[in-house]
């Protein structure tokens, strides 16, 4: 080892104990997955959201006092407009770095909400929310409602003549809360619409309220999904026990760091090359002045629909109303999230399954969620369509009323229609004995009279999926760590350390790419699992360890 | 060559890593540094394109923002010919309508000229509204029938000269937000009204053409009188509305000005989309 | 043993005939150059004053050739196993469930002997943050008392336009619209009202209204009944007034009610007369609340 690491080590150790802990972390067992991704890409969007937006705060004036702009854009010099716009303006075109640090912060919030959405759905067509994971679903469930309402407030904030519309229709939603919802309102802009409070009290939520929340939050989640360990799919000698991926270090910590970077350079490049929301151009919020095709950002889009879709009614009566917007705009978020958040024990009461599961769903053997996520998610889906009604009537050139009752129409019929053709599709592909697998390894042979044959690698008699089953290596830093400490730690083995058995602390002072495990790919496929995957678990759990240490002796023979 | 732990902290490994460190420290410190300071000041010019240029008649700042003129009377009789042989099937020889078009008389050059230049006349199909498509007659024919038109029968406005030398863009933006971007948008794009009716995009129309639709006020869209708007505001108007048809756009793709419909699409699709390919590459498929 | 001879073949694992990873190793090396040299462009860039296309190129640039060449790194030059973790049960065993029953009934005997004190506790905690509640809420904002049923219109405030100038009968065409507030309130959220003047048209007019438009002038609370934008696209051929936001349509004619989107009444109507100096002005304020609904409207 390094000596001044060691030395680090050491003055850290004694006072931290780091070694302990940070051993285990080091050794830490990551699956690996595409999907796994995406929880990823929304975090590190985050930081991205973090760096940028403390950029802006050193430029952003949250005042709405009405000032003369005299800055370099021409075409509203000389115009009234509140000092947050003005600032605004000033970060697009005098700050250096400005205008793609506020694109790429806009970008970024724009992809962390989608980022967070799509890491949902893989969540739960998956399944990896059921036990014992319910409170980083809760917790994620709340991280989704913060980002959204930040995403939001964020939005409001240059005071432009958009966003300021959008600020309009947030004060009659709070207002159309029953029994309190003009107390709120007026609690929360400081008075009647529009008040000179909200700009700075959005300012204060946006930037120190919400992020703190955020930050705790995250924080818990991942330290949950760290203690928990990831969820894997099933495959052979993946089971309900155990973890198999690649090492934290330096496997893991490399890829998640590059992808941070990656993140981090796709949201650069769309900010710096593709504009969004150009405020020079809407001018500022003049409370009487309006433009139209006003639309909120994608994620509010599905609350717009429902605002658009709504038929005009309204409850009244005993001297009381409940205003149109409460339903589409207080209700539907409403049941949304807590449905959402509450999610996996609405499943638990359905199925009764209180088994641990660590092991994913694949989606199609599990139809009745997948149907009915799909469903809804249809639901969903047709609302956020319905937030560009205009646009989409423009750009199609159809009459305006025509496409508002398409898709009042689609919004009832198109989620029953999209979940049974989900149900379908997966009772479908159940029957299909190898759906989705990749194809096994052949070789092809052409006799002398022309004919072809097809012969599966590996001695495969059974004929569909290649049967050979991978060993998957123990953690090699337990062998460096035993010949480092020659042998006299065993008695401290960690205990999730599997397969470290005698022969292998025999082996002394085998670097771990000697240990090499027997054939994972070799064309192996998706491998059909039985469908109650607990019990597939034990199946295998510890065969494969055992197999291991066997090998991993007769191999240094 | 075998490839453990140790032989990653090879020299020409940590010698890479440096590099990337400091390249990343160079990068902060970049924008550390030059991120505060101000004065990389983007120029706001306001361009009008060469062909807008053309359209404007008079170039003296002190001249009068909008002139009226009806088009010589000496077209007349080129204009009652092209009168009679495109028109005269809906609006009547004498131009005085019928069950299936509106009467002309008393309109004024102006409205004539808007729609016959436009493009939007003549009307292939009188049920839907009239678009914008390439023009049928010439400067001059368009002129001669708006003249024989205007000859008919008095009033209305003629056909404007708009003067946007002096014009104050600002002025512009601000009354563009007030009375126009209800309906053509913020940044002109135009888009659909209720019952099967549109605000036009505001690109590619000249100068007289806005200050004609102003004033004349065509198909929907409201009448701006002399009380409502005076000349002086038209003529903001419209520079500020040849400027929206090249506006800055210092962001890099403009999305066609529609808003955030494009910029999420942009977001997932691009954004999302892209990451998930890297993130396909870096986390790989099942079975590892 | 012909498993493990099998493995030794496959290109993924066997590392010791890794051959590729010298031209992997220079590719990433290469990666981290350029990613330097976007850097040092990116400098220059700042320096000579910044453009926003070239530094988010660059910026692209310098993180991705970090990020790719770090991920290759970890991709292809680290050993990937796939190696296997035991997942230890997160509930604990029985014995440390007992000790921590035990552990928790012994503070609780010792608390609950005195259960009174932890009643009064609870109490005045309570109190506390309740109390505490009101100056907060109260400071946050007014209640809001009558001033959602308020406007600024008044009897005889005089139609002014954004300028500030007063609406003369003769300053609207037939067909135009306008913007207009009572004098000295001129941009207040709230007093916004749309003047339209749709001249040949029959207008209907409800019972008890057939003053409130003069000499073909119709005015109109500006504010959406439904979630308060300014409805701001009066549609001049249909006669019909159009809300931004949610497409709300109003029929002007028949005195602003809704025909079509989620706006539930129709836009309050703002009495007008002509006075002698041809000068637009209100008979009185609104007669009812303009704007979207709240609970404590009710009918009214």
């Amino acid at each position: 080892m390094n000596k001044r690491v060691e030395k680090t080590t050491e003055w850290l150790d004694e006072r931290l104990g780091i070694a302990k802990g940070g051993r285990s972390s080091l050794n830490k067992i990551f699956p690996d997955h595409w999907s796994f991704m995406l929880g990823e890409i929304a975090l590190y969007s985050f930081i991205v959201l973090l760096f940028t937006g403390v950029f802006l705060t050193l430029f952003y004036v949250p005042s709405t006092q009405q000032i003369i702009y005299h800055g370099s854009y021409a075409p509203l010099r000389g115009q009234s407009m509140s000092e947050a716009y003005a600032s605004t303006l000033h970060i697009s075109f005098s700050v250096r770095a400005g205008l793609v640090m506020r694109q790429m912060h806009h970008w970024a919030a724009n992809i962390f909400i989608a980022a967070i959405v799509v890491h949902l759905c893989r969540v739960f067509f998956t399944g990896s929310f059921r036990k014992p994971r319910e409170i980083n679903w809760i917790i994620g469930s709340i991280l989704l409602i913060l980002a959204i309402v930040n995403g939001f407030i964020g939005y409001s904030l240059p005071d432009d003549l958009i966003s300021g519309t959008g600020i309009r229709i947030a004060f009659s939603i709070v207002e159309s809360v029953p029994l309190v919802g003009s107390y709120l309102a007026f609690f929360l802009f400081g008075g009647n619409y529009p008040g000179n409070a909200i700009i700075p009290r959005f300012y204060t939520i946006h930037v120190l309220l919400v992020p703190a929340l955020i930050v705790g939050l995250l924080a818990a989640h991942l330290g949950i999904m760290y203690h928990q360990k990831h969820t894997q799919y099933p495959a052979p000698k993946r089971t309900n026990k155990n973890v198999v991926g690649t090492v934290f270090w330096p496997t893991y910590a490399l890829e998640a760091g590059g992808f941070f970077f990656i993140t981090a350079a796709v949201i650069a490049a769309l900010g710096g090359l593709v504009q969004i929301n150009p405020i020079w151009l809407y001018g500022p919020y003049v409370p009487y002045k309006v433009s139209y095709a006003v639309q909120p950002d994608w994620y509010m889009g599905w609350l717009d629909g429902a605002l658009r879709l709504m038929p005009s009614w309204e409850v009244v009566g005993f001297g009381h109303m409940i205003p149109n917007v409460f339903f589409p705009a207080v209700l539907l978020p409403g049941l949304t999230f807590t449905a959402l958040s509450l999610w996996p024990f609405i499943e638990k009461k359905i199925t009764k399954d209180d088994e641990v599961h660590n092991l994913c769903d694949r989606p199609r053997d599990n139809p009745w969620r997948t149907s009915l996520g799909v469903g809804i998610l249809t639901f969903y889906i047709v609302l956020f369509f319905a937030s560009s009604t205009d646009v989409l009537a423009n750009t199609f050139n159809t009459s305006l009323n025509l496409v508002l009752w398409t898709f009042r129409v689609l919004l009832i019929a198109l989620p029953p229609v999209a979940g049974y053709v989900t149900y379908m599709l997966t009772k479908e592909t159940e029957v299909v004995e190898e759906a989705g697998s990749r194809r096994p390894p052949v070789v092809i042979t052409r006799s002398l009279d022309g004919e072809y044959h097809s012969v599966p690698v590996a001695g495969d008699e059974a004929g569909g999926v290649v049967k050979e089953e991978f060993e998957p290596m123990e953690v090699p830093e337990e062998k460096e760590y035993e010949s480092f400490m020659g042998g006299v730690a065993s008695e401290h083995r960690d205990k999730d350390l599997v397969g470290v058995g005698e022969s292998s602390s025999k082996g002394g002072g085998s670097a771990f790419h000697d240990e090499i495990g027997p054939s994972r790919s070799g064309g192996s496929g998706i491998f059909r699992v039985p469908r109650n995957l607990p019990g597939s678990g034990g199946l295998f759990g510890g065969r494969g360890s055992r197999r291991q240490r066997r090998r991993g002796g007769q191999d240094r023979q | 060559m075998k490839v453990s732990l140790r032989s990653l902290n090879s020299s020409k490994a940590r010698a890479l890593g440096i590099s990337a460190l400091l390249s990343t420290a160079v990068g902060f410190a970049g924008m550390l540094a030059f991120g505060g300071s101000s004065a990389a000041a983007q120029q706001a010019t306001q361009q009008t394109s060469v062909k807008e240029a053309k359209s404007v008649t008079f170039t003296q700042a002190n001249a009068p923002a909008i002139v009226y003129k009806n088009p010589p009377s000496s077209l007349i009789p080129e204009g009652r010919t092209l009168f009679i042989e495109n028109c005269s099937t809906c609006h009547g020889i004498d131009a005085g309508g019928s069950s299936r078009a509106p009467n002309l008389q008393g309109l004024g050059a102006a409205t004539i000229d808007f729609w016959v230049y436009t493009g939007r006349m003549p009307l292939e199909d009188p049920t839907v509204q009239a678009v914008q498509k390439p023009r049928k007659f010439t400067r001059q024919q368009t002129l001669a029938i708006a003249a024989y038109v205007s000859s008919l029968a008095p009033g209305g406005p003629g056909i404007p000269s708009v003067n946007v030398t002096g014009a104050n863009i600002s002025q512009g933006q601000s009354l563009f937000s007030t009375n126009c971007a209800a309906c053509h948008t913020i940044t002109g794009v135009g888009d659909a009204l209720a019952n099967n009716v549109y605000a036009p995009s505001l690109y590619g129309v000249g100068a007289t053409q806005i200050a004609e639709a102003v004033r004349t006020g065509p198909g929907n869209m409201p009448r701006f009188g002399n009380g409502t708007l005076s000349n002086a505001q038209v003529a903001d108007i419209v520079k500020y509305v040849l400027y929206l048809q090249r506006p800055q756009d210092p962001g890099g793709l403009a999305l066609g000005h529609v808003g955030p419909v494009t910029e999420g699409f942009v977001g997932i699709l691009i954004g999302l989309g892209g990451l998930m390919l890297f993130g396909y590459w870096v986390g790989g498929r099942a079975q590892r | 043993m012909s498993d493990v001879q099998q493995a030794r073949k496959d290109p993924n694992l066997d590392y010791s005939s890794m051959t590729g990873s010298r031209s992997m190793e220079r590719f990433i090396g290469a990666l981290f150059v350029i990613s330097f040299l976007a850097t040092i462009g990116l400098g220059v860039t700042f320096w000579l004053g910044g453009q926003p296309q070239v530094e988010g190129a660059l910026l692209f640039v310098a993180l991705v050739g970090i990020g790719v060449g770090i991920v290759a790194w970890g991709k292809y030059l680290t050993p990937h196993g796939p190696y296997v973790q035991e997942r230890h049960d997160l509930r604990s065993s029985d014995l440390d469930r007992e000790a921590f029953y035990k552990s928790l009934e012994r503070g609780n005997k010792v608390l609950g002997r005195r259960s009174f004190l932890g009643k009064m506790l609870g109490v005045s905690l309570g109190a506390f943050a309740i109390l505490q509640l009101f100056p907060f809420l109260r400071s946050l904002g007014p209640v809001p008392g009558k001033s959602l049923y308020l406007t600024d219109w008044k009897h005889g405030s005089q139609l002014t336009k954004v300028d500030g100038s007063p609406v003369l009968v003769s300053d609207l065409e037939v067909g135009g619209a306008m913007t207009v507030f009572p004098e000295g309130f001129i941009g207040n959220a709230v007093d916004q009202v749309i003047l339209v003047r749709p001249g040949n048209y029959d207008i209907v007019t409800r019972p008890g209204r057939e003053t409130w438009g003069p000499q073909g002038y119709l005015a109109f609370s500006k504010v959406c009944t439904h979630a308060g934008c300014p409805v701001g696209l009066y549609q001049e051929l249909t006669q019909q007034l159009l809300c931004p936001c949610h497409q709300s349509l109003f029929d002007v004619l028949t005195g602003a009610t809704p025909v079509f989107g989620p706006a539930p009444r129709p836009l309050p109507q703002l009495p007008i007369y002509v006075d002698a100096e041809g000068v637009i002005r209100s008979q009185s304020g609104f007669n009812e609340p303009i704007g979207p609904g709240f609970w404590e409207r009710g009918n009214e």
